[in-house]
């Protein structure tokens, strides 16, 4: 059994041990999620030393790092052929930097769920669950094993939202399975169509390997998703292109972009925090990584010829998500469409197909998802004291909680791309990629790289008007003299779980280096695979 | 036509050894209603026991048969293949669980008959499985169906559960003799009534054309009572709602996989042409398909009581059972990989109910309010079993969707049939439709907030639940490791 093998399924053996464990002991719970997402956050830190920066992976096998590749299923479907699936797992540079922010984020959630006192068994047994999915959706090679993983990840949230969350819970559960439930299955059969088209050369049979999507001489001819000679088509539109739009389709609600994101504001109002930070910091990375490896890895040829589209989208994302950020009176609400915004440049970096966008894609979907984990968690910390999060009903908490205001102000600062920060560097190198992708002929002209540094002064304006309404002036909140007493300062285990996220956003913001040094040869790989359909 | 005597005693003695199984059938029936009459008051449980081991004995001359491959015996009437002996397997298995069902569940009365019907309704499923003639298929049909009216109205104690037996009889009845008419029709048209031979495929090529029509619609209308597709399919959610729970896990699940391999046997021997009767063929399976998976589903959405919910969910497996029967080639695992899924979750999810109704003395999804609190292993279970019924991983359910998407999509790329697209993509957007019922269970049980104080009454099948968890968890098994089930078949 190899390293990722123990990564994923460690918190499996996490919500074995809590089930098991009678109802006496429900103080241990938290304790053992946190050791083992801790054991986790060790790991995937070793991987992340051990890694090396000169493989690219992508589509390359040879490129991946700590694969392991199991039989799983083999059916002799008769004429349909060799059903064949394994357990394939591995990292390349697109997944390494994710897999160690969902350990972190993870770990933050932990400690945001720690005054959790409702059926706190099936709580962190779900927990659980969903941290074993979200890893092993990002350790997949397989596309069986990564849809199994992508379905199981909806179950817990479900869950989790439906049961832990606030009024609305019922609505907000439902309405979030129901968005990725439609984008899933269609994705389904896009990847039956996918399986029928493609042939393992060294077995003959069909395959669910990813990786053998992605080389086009694996195709058969004629085949429904076939390279070459395919004259397939639905209603006028060539099959590659259906089977690209389903999965983008899949993907964006994930992401989500917009008009597809009306689930995102619902699921965090409703989420309870600890949800509401993993949602926010680790699965709407799973739409912007599925992007990435599957709709990109397995379809470049649409990929070259679709970017126009994908950018345009990402930029009226990024504004619409801004706009209605600053409309917003719910401060949870403003975050939520504030990650809309910020996920759009994810996916304008993508589009632009120049190495720089395509970096700082991959730059901005970290440096959101711990900076968005601790903007979610800083609400939190306001909604467990007077339950209440309605911008204007505070004003000037400044002065009865200069710690808290001190890390929102820190935090806003970083998200809305100031230098030094995290965020600018991955809003930063979007913007130049978009820039550069007229001159490099990619397909996306130069006023939408406008378009984004429009959606990053409108950030600031938003993050600081908030900042501006709720904690400068006088003192007036809405509960008087109670939620005065209520509003105490930050305590220390909310410092420490606060500290290293913003700390995080710092280093990456004067070093980003840690990163880049790892995602470079990946996304290099990644365009030299897109390259000769532009 | 003269052949001697003695040749047909040879050839009847010769095929005498492929009945084995439904000897012991017949012999537990008679057995069961001896023991019902005479011993079942002194010795309490007796007819169960020789119902069990008769059943037993089935299941084994079955699995004694598996090594043949297709042989025909009794002049062609009596056809055991692959497919027939494991729908067979299938079938008295899922009818002992039901027996042991019946027997916890229902200890007071004496109810020896029961059983007899049971094993008697049993017996006519393996003669719909092992049969290419129209006249056994018949009389299976209506074995199956007299035995069901009876196992429905056996328990009735009120008004709902006689009007419910009632419906099921006359509906049936009427099906039958409709059925019988697009028979002789058949068999004036071709004079055979062997579906498989040539004759009988010649006829229908020659026929004209709106009796073909009008006889195969006939027929297609007794198959479809004991199926339940739309649009004969609303007899089946009073039915289901009116029966003793037991009783509805019976129905539900059985007498499905016989009319199933019936109507796969049918469809294969018709479809293979190009002429009229081919196309009308293709043509009713593909519109049975879709309107059963939209309806289904659809109605679903409104059901308030889980058994008539179950209903309309049994409906849509139907018609998902139908999209399997149009892209079956030449291999019957995924079919039949599907139908073991099926029973698997039907029989699970009836255990609970049952136990449930046991508890709360309702079947309603509101009484199933916060009680996921109170009994939360049983309600993590039912919630298993209802993704396993969406078809999400990693559940058997979605392994048995994978598989019959992968042959209607195989068809589809010989074909580039635009029907057969529509075949893919409303099988898939009515997963999302079922999403929304299937999840008020837990919807009930976990999110919502009971408003007053219940008192659960205390339940004595403990047996019977862990029979339940048992199934939930070779859902989850074959989920994860298909193979297990399907290194069997071959």
């Amino acid at each position: 059994m190899g390293l990722l093998t123990i990564l994923i399924f460690l918190p499996l053996l996490a919500t074995l041990l809590i089930l098991a464990l009678p109802i006496s002991v429900r103080n241990s719970y938290k304790y053992i999620a946190l050791a083992f997402t801790l054991l986790q956050f060790a790991l995937s830190a070793y991987m992340y030393s051990n890694f090396d920066d000169s493989l690219g992976g992508i589509h390359n096998y040879e490129g991946y790092q700590y694969v392991e590749q199991l039989p799983w299923i083999r059916l002799d479907l008769g004429t349909i052929g060799i059903l064949e699936i394994d357990y394939f797992v591995g990292i390349d540079g697109v997944s390494l930097p994710l897999l160690v922010l969902s350990t972190l984020v993870m770990l933050m959630g932990i400690g945001a769920s720690w005054n959790i006192q409702k059926s706190t068994k099936g709580y962190y047994a779900l927990l659980m669950l969903l941290n074993m999915a979200v890893m092993g959706i990002f350790a997949a090679l397989d596309f069986f094993l990564f849809y199994v993983f992508y379905e199981v990840m909806l179950l817990p949230l479900y869950f989790l939202i439906g049961i832990w969350g606030g009024d609305r819970r019922e609505y907000a559960a439902i309405k979030f399975f129901i968005y990725t439930l439609l984008g899933s299955v269609l994705m389904l059969l896009v990847i039956v169509g996918l399986y029928f088209s493609v042939i393992n050369p060294t077995t003959g049979a069909h395959s669910f390997n990813m990786l053998l999507m992605m080389d086009p001489a694996n195709y058969i001819d004629g085949s429904f998703f076939g390279f070459i000679s395919n004259y397939h088509e639905l209603f006028g539109v060539p099959s590659r292109w259906i089977g690209f739009a389903v999965l983008f389709f899949a993907f964006a609600i994930k992401v989500p972009i917009v008009p597809l994101h009306t689930w995102l504001p619902d699921a965090h109002v409703e989420a309870p925090t600890p949800v509401s930070i993993i949602l926010a910091g680790i699965l709407l990375k799973i739409g912007g990584y599925g992007i990435i490896r599957v709709c990109y890895g397995i379809f470049p040829d649409i990929a070259a010829n679709s970017n126009y589209w994908l950018a345009l989208i990402g930029v009226i994302s990024i504004l619409y998500g801004a706009f209605n950020a600053l409309a917003q009176k719910d401060l949870k609400r403003m975050i939520a469409y504030s990650s809309v915004s910020h996920m759009g440049f994810v996916l304008l970096g993508i589009a632009s197909l120049t190495a720089e966008g395509l970096s700082g894609a991959m730059f901005q979907m970290i440096s959101h998802g711990f900076l968005s984990a601790a903007l979610f968690f800083l609400v939190g910390v306001l909604y467990d004291r007077v339950h209440d999060r309605y911008i204007y009903h505070f004003r000037g908490l400044a002065s009865i909680m200069p710690k808290y205001t001190a890390y929102v102000a820190l935090a806003f600062f970083a998200s809305l791309g100031l230098p030094g920060f995290s965020a600018f560097i991955g809003e930063a190198f979007v913007i130049i990629g978009a820039f550069n992708a007229e001159s490099m002929a990619t397909g996306v002209p130069r006023w939408m790289a406008i378009g984004g540094s429009i959606g990053i002064l409108l950030s600031a304006a938003y993050f600081l008007w908030t900042l501006q309404r709720m904690f400068f002036g006088k003192i007036r909140v809405k509960g008087g003299q109670a939620w005065q007493e209520a509003l105490t300062d930050l305590s220390r285990r909310e410092q420490l779980i606060l500290f290293p996220a913003l700390a995080l956003a710092l280093i990456l913001g004067i070093m980003p280096s840690l990163v880049f040094s790892k995602i470079n040869a990946s996304v290099l790989q990644l365009i030299d695979l897109i390259q000769p359909y532009l | 036509m003269n052949v001697p005597i003695t040749a047909i005693l040879d050839q009847i003695l010769a095929s005498l050894p492929l009945f084995k199984p439904e000897f012991c059938l017949t012999a537990g029936f008679i057995c069961a209603i001896a023991t019902a009459l005479f011993a079942e008051q002194r010795l309490k449980n007796v007819t169960f026991t020789v119902t069990a081991l008769s059943l037993g004995a089935t299941i084994y001359c079955l699995f004694l048969q598996v090594p043949i491959s297709a042989t025909t015996g009794f002049s062609g009437m009596w056809l055991v293949d692959k497919l027939g002996t494991y729908a067979r397997i299938l079938i008295s298995t899922a009818t002992l669980l039901i027996a042991f069902f019946i027997q916890q569940r229902h200890t007071r009365q004496q109810n020896g008959d029961i059983y007899s019907m049971l094993l008697a309704a049993t017996l006519g499923m393996h003669v719909l499985c092992s049969t290419s003639s129209w006249l056994l298929a018949f009389i299976g049909i209506e074995m199956v169906s007299i035995a069901s009216y009876l196992l429905v109205g056996y328990f009735s104690q009120n008004k709902a559960q006689s009007e419910a037996a009632m419906k099921y009889a006359l509906f049936g009845s009427v099906c039958a003799a409709v059925m019988l008419y697009g028979l002789s029709l058949m068999y004036g048209l071709t004079g055979n009534l062997d579906f498989k031979s040539a004759q009988h495929l010649q006829g229908l090529m020659t026929a004209s054309e709106p009796l073909v029509t009008l006889s195969i619609l006939f027929v297609c209308v007794g198959i479809g009572f004991k199926l339940s597709f739309v649009p004969l399919h609303l007899w089946s959610p009073d039915v289901y709602q009116g029966s003793p729970t037991a009783i509805t896990a019976f129905l539900s699940t059985v007498p499905k996989v016989g009319a199933i391999i019936l109507f796969t046997r049918v469809y294969q021997a018709w479809s293979s042409t190009s002429f009229y009767f081919s196309e009308l063929a293709t043509w009713i399976i593909v519109v049975v398909a879709l309107a059963s998976m939209l309806i289904g589903n659809l109605a679903a959405l409104r059901q308030k009581d889980v058994k008539r919910l179950m209903a309309y969910s049994s409906i849509a497996h139907t018609g998902f059972l139908m999209m399997a029967i149009f892209a079956y080639q030449d291999t019957f695992r995924y079919l039949f990989f599907y139908l073991v899924a099926y029973v698997l979750m039907n029989l699970a999810t009836f255990i609970f109910i049952d136990h449930l109704e046991q508890r709360t003395g309702s079947t309603t999804l509101r009484s199933y309010m916060g009680l996921g609190r109170k009994l939360p292993l049983l309600f993590s279970a039912f919630t298993i079993v209802a993704v396993s019924l969406i078809g999400l991983p990693p559940t058997i359910g979605f392994i048995g969707k994978l598989m019959v998407f992968s042959a209607v999509f195989d068809s589809y790329q010989d074909g580039q049939d635009t029907s057969v697209l529509l075949l893919l993509v409303v099988g898939a957007l009515t997963a999302v439709i079922s999403l929304f019922f299937y999840f008020r269970i837990p919807l009930y049980a976990f999110i919502r907030k009971e408003d007053d104080f219940k008192h659960l009454q205390s339940s004595s099948a403990g047996l019977l639940l862990s029979v339940g968890y048992g199934l939930v968890f070779l859902v989850l098994l074959l989920g994860l490791f298909p193979q297990l089930l399907l290194d069997l078949l071959l």
